[in-house]
């Protein structure tokens, strides 16, 4: 098992670097390609709403990433100090509505839930905790 | 990301390559939102080239809907084409392959908007 971790401020700046981040893990750890995706976009999606919602009328705010390399499993912990919020009490969007009665957001947290494995959340110590995990493909 | 447009017979393309994501997603709902305008006043259609697009988020696939919209709303044929598997997932899973028209390639795309190659 590998760990690495990093801590970011909740800023949109923080972004491109903790994409950085995700990707030197990826290449460091010689993890496949195509297992990348999901992990970029959960990252993106879980950090641009600590962001956009839960630093609201903040600047304290932090995030902080630990992905962990398993046997067959790769794990990604978001944690962050913002206003508490549990993504997963979120209904998921109706995908079959007509263009016109579209959300236009929405969809992050729907895409996370289905391109990762496993996905749980709980508060710890006043910060949200949300774990990701996905198993390797088997090429 | 880049974007790159060329218009030929009555057929506005945008090719767009790199990763469109937050970041992106501004810059990229700006010119999408350009070439909608003037593919209305020539009376083009309006393609997207996906078939270098690497990467898209919740924010990017917004700006597709916004951009399906608008297109719908200004009577511009609008579809898009050649999704690499990461950006065909995002459309599938968010249901977006039933609203926007998806092709798999251009010539597709050209007969689904009404164009000839």
């Amino acid at each position: 098992m590998t760990v690495a971790r990093t801590t970011v401020g909740a800023s949109a700046s923080s972004l491109a670097p903790l994409q950085s981040f995700l990707s030197d893990v990826w290449t460091a750890e010689h993890l496949p390609e195509s297992d990348r995706f999901p992990f970029e976009l959960a990252l993106e999606e879980v950090f641009m709403n600590v962001v956009m919602h839960g630093s609201e009328g903040r600047t304290d705010v932090w995030t902080d990433v630990t992905l962990e390399h398993a046997a067959d499993s790769v794990q990604m912990t978001i944690r962050d100090n913002g206003n508490p919020f549990d993504p997963l009490t979120l209904a998921p969007p109706d995908i079959g509505a007509a263009m016109q009665d579209r959300p236009v957001g929405g969809l992050g947290v729907h895409l996370i839930r289905t391109l990762m494995d496993e996905v749980t959340y709980r508060l710890e110590d006043g910060c949200n905790v949300l774990v990701m995990r996905k198993r390797l493909r088997i090429d | 990301m880049n974007l790159t447009q060329e218009t030929q017979n009555q057929t506005t393309t945008l090719h767009a390559q790199g990763r469109l994501d937050f970041e992106a997603a501004g810059h990229f709902q700006q010119e999408l939102e350009k070439s909608v305008a003037s593919a209305a006043t020539d009376g083009n259609a309006l393609l997207i080239d996906c078939g270098s697009l690497e990467y898209v988020s919740s924010a990017g696939l917004r700006v597709f809907l916004v951009a399906a919209r608008a297109a719908k709303a200004a009577n511009v044929p609008f579809a898009v084409y050649a999704l690499t598997p990461a950006v065909k997932e995002v459309f599938d899973v968010s249901g977006f392959a039933r609203i926007i028209d998806v092709l798999g390639d251009r010539a597709g795309a050209l007969e689904k908007v009404g164009r000839h190659a």
